[in-house]
């Protein structure tokens, strides 16, 4: 998967037109993943 | 490893923690960057409508309110308080804090407004340069201020860091709600809150 988008100007030549929205998951999941983190470490800390 | 104590929320009250001018500042940015990140993103996720004028309009806003920000933390307010230091680093990797002096914000709190305002600030700029690209009732558009392969960079830039300030948003609402930290969130709403966030060592 391209990291980013790309266009065709009016000569035909590649041009860089932002990212690549299919990432828009990657901060989600990630944000998901450190919130799932936190919980199981509050869990840990508290049941010591 | 540190005393945990070190680390634990202060139950010091004061009568302002955060200013009401503050607190303004803080929940207007905040509804700004909700509608710019749901007029930005909700078309690309296939929920149709005219997203444009959303965006520019609360994106000059956006502007206008950080650049209130930005004077009255430099000129107004002791903007070291936020300012990421040694013994930050050694918090947030669970070392004991060297310093004894107590802190309004711990290191969370730091390294957070640290890369929320560098990727607010990035967003800043490249929709500034964004906005000379619409006809406005303010302004006529002239693309012509960059070259396609610079508009493109712009285009990267203020999209990357869209994805970055998803990210932080979700991490802030989460840590805002969690129940350790809900004298933080009244501090943000009322005239109280803890005076410190990391207390003085051996208190």
């Amino acid at each position: 998967m391209d990291l980013f988008r790309f266009s065709k100007d009016v000569f035909g030549q590649k041009m860089l037109v932002g990212v690549n929205w299919d990432f828009i998951w990657v901060p989600i999941f990630l944000a998901g993943l450190l919130i799932l983190a936190h919980i199981i470490l509050r869990v840990f800390v508290k049941h010591e | 490893m540190a005393n945990k104590d070190e680390h634990e929320l202060s139950s010091d009250t004061e009568s302002v923690r955060h200013k009401f001018i503050d607190r303004i500042f803080h929940w207007t940015a905040g509804v700004l960057i909700i509608i710019l990140l749901l007029s930005a993103f909700l078309p690309i996720l296939g929920i149709k409508f005219d997203w444009l004028p959303w965006h520019w309009v609360s994106g000059v806003l956006l502007l206008f309110v950080l650049t209130f920000h930005i004077v009255r933390a430099l000129f107004f307010q002791n903007f070291l308080n936020m300012i990421p230091k040694t013994d930050d680093i050694r918090e947030l990797l669970f070392l004991s804090v060297k310093s004894s002096d107590p802190q309004k914000y711990n290191a969370a709190q730091k390294f957070y407004h640290l890369i929320t305002a560098a990727s607010v600030l990035v967003l800043a700029i490249t929709g500034a340069f964004m906005l000379v690209k619409i006809d406005t009732p303010l302004w006529n558009r002239n693309p012509a201020i960059l070259s396609d392969d610079q508009w493109g960079i712009i285009y990267v830039l203020h999209g990357l860091s869209s994805l970055v300030l998803i990210f932080l948003v979700i991490v802030h609402t989460y840590f805002t709600l969690i129940p350790e930290h809900r004298q933080f969130l009244i501090s943000m709403i009322k005239d109280s809150g803890p005076k410190w966030a990391r207390k003085k060592k051996n208190d």
